[in-house]
C-alpha cells in the first residue's frame, strides 16, 4: 500500500488535523527548527530525557554557542507532552553547578574528612581493576557489593552482567522511598514485582490513602497532567478525590476532602471500608467469582478449610474498631464505602507502608472490580529489548556466584540493603571488601543514615560514581564521577499512567564539561582490564553500542513507533488493532535516526484481558489471600495462621513511650527537592515550601493549638528530639498539622554536596529508628515519637 | 490589537510551582540565598500564594498561582514619578530598566504585590554565566522588576511571522509559566478574539478576577474550584 501517515494527514486536512492535534500543538510551535543549527549565535534544540527525577520525562534543551541555555518539555514525549515540573527546568543549575566533581578523585586524609586528590582516569582504572583482581585471586570474588538506587534501563542489566561474570551475587537495590507506590501491594495481590499503574485520567473517584499523588509522584508530569484531565478534562465529568493523610498536603490542599489519620493509621482505615463494601453488598460480585482467590473460604489441596477474605474482615474490622483506632466518625467510614464503590471507575492508591496495609489498600480496587479495565490498575506490557547475547562465567565466577547474597535475599524482594548495613558491620555472614555506590547516597537519603555511615567505615574500598560531591561520596575513597544526565547516552524504559511503554532516550546535549565519565563506559573498560571471560562477556566499545544493540529488538518487535503527535497515537493504534504495523520507519538506520530526532520509541496500546500478564500470582487471579507469599515464605519457616496471608492490620511497635515523647513524626517530601537529590539547585531551594513561605531550610509544622500549649511562637527555634536524636528547626505553625502530629520535610542537611546544599537545614531521617518491617527488611513508617521544645 | 490575557484553572492547579522555576529560568530572575531570602528579598515574577482558611480539622487552603495582572487601570502607572512603568498599546504592564530609580512607589501601590526590588547586582557563578536566556536582559542594583508575560518572546514571534510573511497568530506566543504547567491549568491568549480559549474560559461561571472590587481590571483571569 502507498499511502502512509502523511498523505492521510494532507487528506485530512486543516481542520481534522486541528482538532486531532489538540493542546499539545500549541506548546510544540515554541520550538522553530533551526536552518543553521551549529552557526554561532543560532539555537538548537536537542531532544533528550530528564534525570531530575525517576520521571523519565522528555525535554528538549536549548543550546547556544555551546552552552545549554533552557530546558523545556519535548511535545512529542507522551509522558510529558511539552510540560514539565519544576525540578526538569532546574536540570540546568543541576548540569552547571559550580561545585560539581571536576576529575576522577583519590581520598587522601581520613575518612570524611573530604579530603581528596585529582588522578586521571587511567590511574582509577588501575586502581579499581587491581583490587578487583586481588578480590579474584583471594577466591573473595562475592565480596564485591554495587549497592544501586533510582535508575533504569540498561544500566541495570550491564551492573548484573558485570557481577555474573566477575563472580559476586551482591547488587543491592536500595530504592525504597514510603512515598513509591505501592510495590508489596501489588506483588500480594497481583504477583508482580513492580510499580502498579494508575489509570487516573480515566478514573472518577480516587481514594488516597497518603499517597502523595501530586508533590511526590514517581512520575510528576505523568501525574500532574493526568490530574488535570481528572479534574477538567471530561466535558461534565469532574473526578472527585479524597485525601487521608495526617498532615494536609498539597494533595490534601487540592483534594475535595481531606480525612486527618494518624501516620501509618491509614491501612486500617482500608479495612473499615472493605468491611462496609462487603457488609452492604457494593462489590463487584462477577469480578469477585470469576477472577480472583480466597474472597470466600475455601479447602485446599490437603482439605484443610481456610479463612476466606469475607468472613475474616466482617469480623475483624467492625467499624467501631476502625472509627476508635483512626478517629475516623462512623458515617464517613461508611460514606466513604458508598461513594468507592458507586462511583466507578474509582481507584484507592496507598503508598509504601508495611506489605499487608499496602495490601488492605489494594484489595479496595479488586473488590470493585478495577483491574485491568479503563480507569483502574493497569499492568504495562514490557519494552521488547533484545537481551544481550550469553556469555560464560569462569571457575572463580561460578564460585562466587553461588555464595549467599551478603543481605540473606530473603522475603518479598530479595534486596534488603539495610540488611547488608547490619551484615557488614556483624561480619555474618562475611564482610564486603569493595563497594560500588551507583546513584545511591545511603547515607543522606535512608532513614537511620548513620548506620550506612558506622557499615562504610568498615570496607576497605568504597568508590562512589556519584557527579557530585554527596554525602556518601564524601565519605568514599575513590570518585568516578559519571556525567550528568545532559551528558550521557542512556535509555529509559517507562510506562505510562494508561499502560502504554514508552522507551525514551537520553543522549547528551552538549559535551560533557569536565574530565567526567560515563559508569557505563567506565565499566566496558573495567571489563576489558580484568581480562578472561569478563572482557569476553563485554564485547562492546561504549555504552552507546550496547544500547544499539538492545535496541534491535525494538525494531523487530513490529509494534508501535516512534514519538509523534496524538494524532499520530489515534492512527498507530487503530492499524495496530487491525493487525496492521505501519511505522514512520523501514530499516534500523531510519529507526535509530528517527529515536534520536523525536525523543524516543512508544507503543499505544494497551492490551486487555491478557490474565496471564495481570496475574502472575500462583492462582492466576487477583488475590485475596496471598499464596504467592506464603509460597516465598513456607520454605523459611513453619505454615503460618490463615490471617497472616490476608490483608490485616499490624498494630507497629512505637520508638519512645508516649509520656516522654507526646508527639508523632511525620516527615513528608515536597515537589522541589523530592529525592534529596536536587538541594545543589537553588531555583528549587527557593521554593520548598510555598504554603508556609519557607525556603532555603527545614521546618518543623506545628498544630497552632499544641504550640500555644508549649508556648512555641511561630518562627521559634526548637529542638525535635526522638530516643535516636534530635533536630534544630524552625517551629511553623500550620493549621493543617495535626495536634499530636508535627510534619519536618526531607531534603534538607546535608553534610556536603556544595555552595548551596551543605549545611543548610535538618535531615529528619536521623530522628528515625530502625525498627525494620520483617517482610521488607526496611524501617516502618509513622512508628517514631517526639517532644519539642525550644533551642 | 491583541489584548493579551491568562487563564489559569484553579481546578487543574496542583500546586507544583513548575510555573515558578520556569520563570525563572525564562528571564534570568537574581538567585537570592539564604540570608537573603530570610530577610524577604526574594523575587519571583510569578509565586505560589497560599490562603489557609478555618481551623483544624474543618480548614479551607487555597494555592494559587499569582502573575503580574496586567491591569488595564494599572496602580504602578499612576505612582512612578519617572515614568519608568507603562502600559503598551496591547495591554501589557512594562518596565524600562535604565528609567527606573527604586523609589519602589510601585512596589507600595500594586495591591498585588507582584513587584520586587533588586537589593543587589544579580551574581551569577562564572560556571553559569553562559546558561542565562539571552533575550532577555539582566536587572541591575536598584531597580524593581516584575512579570513581562514574556514580552520577549512576542518580540521574537513577530519577528518570526514577519519573516515568514504572515499575520501574527495568537498561537505563536505564550509565556514560559504556561508552557511549562504540567496539569494543562494556564491559558494564554487574546482577549479581544472573542472566541479564543481565554475568552471564552473568562465568560465561565466559575471566573472571577483576583480584588475585582479595586477596579484595576487585571488581565489574568482565574477559574475557581469545584463544580
Amino acid at each position: 500500500m502507498k499511502f502512509n501517515r502523511r498523505d492521510f494527514l494532507k487528506m485530512g486536512g486543516g481542520a481534522g488535523a486541528a482538532i486531532a492535534l489538540g493542546g499539545g500543538f500549541w506548546k510544540w510551535s515554541q520550538f522553530p527548527v533551526a536552518e543553521k543549527p551549529n552557526a554561532p549565535g543560532v539555537e538548537k534544540w536537542t531532544p533528550t530525557v530528564c534525570g531530575q527525577c525517576t520521571g523519565g520525562c522528555g525535554t528538549l534543551v536549548r543550546v547556544i554557542d555551546g552552552w545549554a541555555v533552557n530546558i523545556a518539555g519535548n511535545p512529542l514525549h507522551p509522558v510529558n507532552r511539552g510540560t514539565l515540573c519544576p525540578k526538569g527546568i532546574a536540570g540546568l543549575q543541576g548540569l552547571y553547578d559550580p561545585d560539581r566533581i571536576r576529575s576522577p578523585m583519590k581520598r587522601i586524609g581520613k575518612r570524611g574528612e573530604g579530603r581528596f586528590q585529582p588522578i586521571t582516569w587511567e590511574e582509577a582504572l588501575h586502581l579499581v581493576s587491581e583490587s578487583l583482581k586481588d578480590l579474584r585471586q583471594k577466591g573473595e570474588a562475592h565480596h564485591l557489593v554495587v549497592l544501586g538506587g533510582r535508575y533504569r534501563g540498561l544500566m541495570r542489566s550491564l551492573w548484573d552482567r558485570f557481577l555474573n561474570s566477575f563472580g559476586s551475587p551482591n547488587y543491592i537495590d536500595n530504592q525504597f522511598r514510603w512515598e513509591e507506590p505501592p510495590v508489596e501491594g501489588l506483588f500480594l495481590t497481583q504477583g508482580i514485582h513492580d510499580l502498579p499503574t494508575y489509570d487516573i485520567e480515566n478514573a472518577q473517584y480516587i481514594l488516597s490513602f497518603g499517597s502523595g499523588l501530586l508533590e511526590s509522584p514517581w512520575s510528576p508530569v505523568q501525574m500532574l497532567r493526568g490530574y488535570g484531565h481528572f479534574r477538567r478534562g471530561r466535558p461534565g465529568m469532574r473526578g472527585r478525590l479524597v485525601q487521608i493523610e495526617s498532615r494536609l498536603s498539597f494533595t490534601g490542599i487540592k483534594a475535595d476532602e481531606w480525612i486527618p489519620v494518624q501516620p501509618g493509621a491509614e491501612g486500617i482505615l482500608a479495612l473499615g471500608i472493605a468491611h462496609m463494601i462487603i457488609k452492604e453488598g457494593l462489590y463487584h460480585k462477577e469480578f469477585i467469582s470469576g477472577q480472583t482467590f480466597g474472597f470466600e473460604s475455601w479447602a485446599g489441596p490437603d482439605g484443610r478449610e481456610h479463612l476466606g477474605f469475607k468472613e475474616f474482615v466482617l469480623s475483624e474490622y467492625e467499624p467501631t474498631v476502625v472509627s476508635k483506632r483512626t478517629g475516623v466518625p462512623i458515617d464517613q467510614l461508611i460514606r466513604l464505602a458508598r461513594e468507592f464503590s458507586s462511583s466507578q471507575p474509582s481507584l484507592a492508591i496507598g503508598y509504601r507502608d508495611r506489605p499487608f496495609h499496602q495490601m488492605a489498600v489494594a484489595i479496595l480496587n479488586g473488590l470493585v472490580g478495577n483491574i485491568d479495565v479503563s480507569g483502574g490498575v493497569l499492568i504495562p506490557r514490557s519494552i521488547p529489548y533484545q537481551s544481550l547475547p550469553p556469555f560464560k562465567e569462569d571457575a572463580i565466577a561460578q564460585r562466587g556466584n553461588s555464595q549467599k547474597r551478603i543481605d540473606e535475599g530473603k522475603g518479598i524482594s530479595v534486596n534488603h540493603p539495610y540488611l547488608f548495613a547490619r551484615n557488614t558491620l556483624s561480619g555474618k555472614p562475611y564482610k564486603p571488601k569493595v563497594l560500588f555506590l551507583y546513584y545511591t547516597n545511603p547515607l543522606f537519603s535512608n532513614p537511620d543514615p548513620g548506620l550506612f555511615s558506622k557499615a562504610l567505615q568498615e570496607i576497605p574500598l568504597v568508590v562512589s560514581f556519584s557527579p557530585y560531591m554527596d554525602d556518601s561520596a564524601q565519605l568514599s575513597d575513590l570518585i568516578l564521577p559519571d556525567h550528568t544526565p545532559l551528558e550521557r547516552w542512556q535509555d529509559d524504559p517507562v510506562f505510562l499512567n494508561n499502560g502504554f511503554p514508552v522507551l525514551g532516550i537520553r543522549q547528551p546535549v552538549i559535551p560533557p564539561l569536565y574530565r567526567t565519565k560515563a559508569t557505563g563506559d567506565f565499566l566496558l573498560a573495567l571489563a576489558r582490564s580484568l581480562g578472561g571471560q569478563i572482557q569476553k562477556a563485554f564485547p562492546w566499545n561504549d555504552f552507546k553500542e550496547v544500547m544499539m544493540v538492545s535496541l534491535k529488538g525494538v525494531f523487530e518487535a513490529k509494534r508501535g513507533d516512534t514519538f509523534g503527535l496524538q494524532f499520530d497515537e489515534a492512527w498507530t493504534r487503530l492499524l495496530q488493532r487491525g493487525g496492521w504495523s505501519v511505522p514512520s520507519y523501514k530499516n534500523f538506520e531510519e529507526f535509530s535516526k528517527l529515536l534520536l530526532d523525536k525523543g524516543g520509541w512508544w507503543d499505544p496500546v494497551y492490551d486487555f484481558g491478557e490474565r496471564d500478564r495481570v496475574f502472575r500470582t500462583p492462582s492466576r487471579k487477583f488475590e485475596f489471600y496471598s499464596q504467592g507469599w506464603k509460597k516465598a515464605r513456607s520454605s523459611s519457616s513453619a505454615e503460618g495462621k490463615d490471617s497472616s496471608f490476608l490483608p490485616h492490620w499490624e498494630e507497629s511497635k512505637e520508638a519512645g513511650n508516649e509520656k516522654e515523647y507526646p508527639l508523632h513524626l511525620h516527615v513528608f517530601r515536597t515537589m522541589s527537592l523530592t529525592g534529596g537529590r536536587n538541594a545543589n539547585q537553588p531555583w528549587l531551594q527557593a521554593m520548598t515550601g510555598q504554603h508556609l513561605f519557607e525556603k532555603w531550610k527545614t521546618w518543623v509544622e506545628i498544630n497552632p493549638v499544641t504550640a500555644k500549649r508549649m508556648s512555641i511562637s511561630d518562627g521559634d527555634w526548637v529542638w525535635v528530639e526522638s530516643p535516636r536524636g534530635k533536630v534544630r528547626v524552625k517551629a511553623r505553625l500550620y493549621k493543617g498539622a495535626m495536634p499530636d502530629v508535627v510534619n519536618i520535610p526531607f531534603g534538607q542537611g546535608h553534610a556536603s554536596g556544595g555552595r548551596w546544599s551543605k549545611g543548610l537545614g535538618q535531615n529528619p531521617y536521623r530522628l528515625i529508628g530502625d525498627d525494620l518491617d520483617p517482610i521488607t527488611g526496611y524501617p516502618t513508617h509513622g512508628t517514631t515519637r517526639v517532644k519539642v521544645y525550644k533551642a | 490589537m491583541h489584548r493579551w490575557g491568562m487563564v489559569i484553572d484553579l481546578d487543574r492547579c496542583s500546586g507544583c510551582q513548575a510555573c515558578m522555576a520556569a520563570c525563572h529560568a525564562e528571564n534570568n530572575i537574581a538567585i537570592i540565598g539564604p540570608e537573603e531570602s530570610a530577610m524577604g528579598r526574594t523575587i519571583h515574577w510569578i509565586e505560589l500564594l497560599p490562603f489557609i482558611e478555618g481551623e483544624y480539622p474543618h480548614i479551607k487552603a487555597r494555592l494559587l498561582p499569582r502573575p503580574c495582572m496586567h491591569c488595564e487601570h494599572p496602580a504602578c502607572i499612576k505612582v512612578c514619578p519617572v515614568g519608568a512603568t507603562y502600559a503598551n498599546e496591547e495591554g501589557i504592564v512594562g518596565i524600562v530598566y535604565s528609567r527606573c530609580i527604586g523609589c519602589r512607589y510601585c512596589t507600595t501601590a500594586c495591591p498585588y504585590t507582584v513587584r520586587s526590588f533588586n537589593w543587589y547586582k544579580p551574581q551569577w557563578p562564572k560556571e553559569m554565566e553562559g546558561s542565562l536566556n539571552r533575550d532577555v536582559s539582566i536587572r541591575g542594583k536598584g531597580v524593581v522588576e516584575k512579570c513581562s508575560f514574556c514580552h520577549h518572546r512576542l518580540l521574537k514571534a513577530r519577528e518570526r511571522a514577519k519573516a515568514e510573511k504572515r499575520e501574527l497568530l495568537s498561537e505563536d506566543y505564550i509565556p514560559a509559566c504556561v508552557q511549562a504547567c504540567p496539569s494543562n491549568a494556564m491559558y494564554f491568549g487574546d482577549l479581544n478574539d472573542p472566541f479564543s480559549t481565554v475568552s471564552i474560559l473568562s465568560r465561565e461561571r466559575r471566573a472571577f478576577k483576583l480584588l475585582e472590587d479595586l477596579g484595576t481590571e487585571p488581565k489574568v483571569i482565574y477559574l475557581s474550584e469545584g463544580m
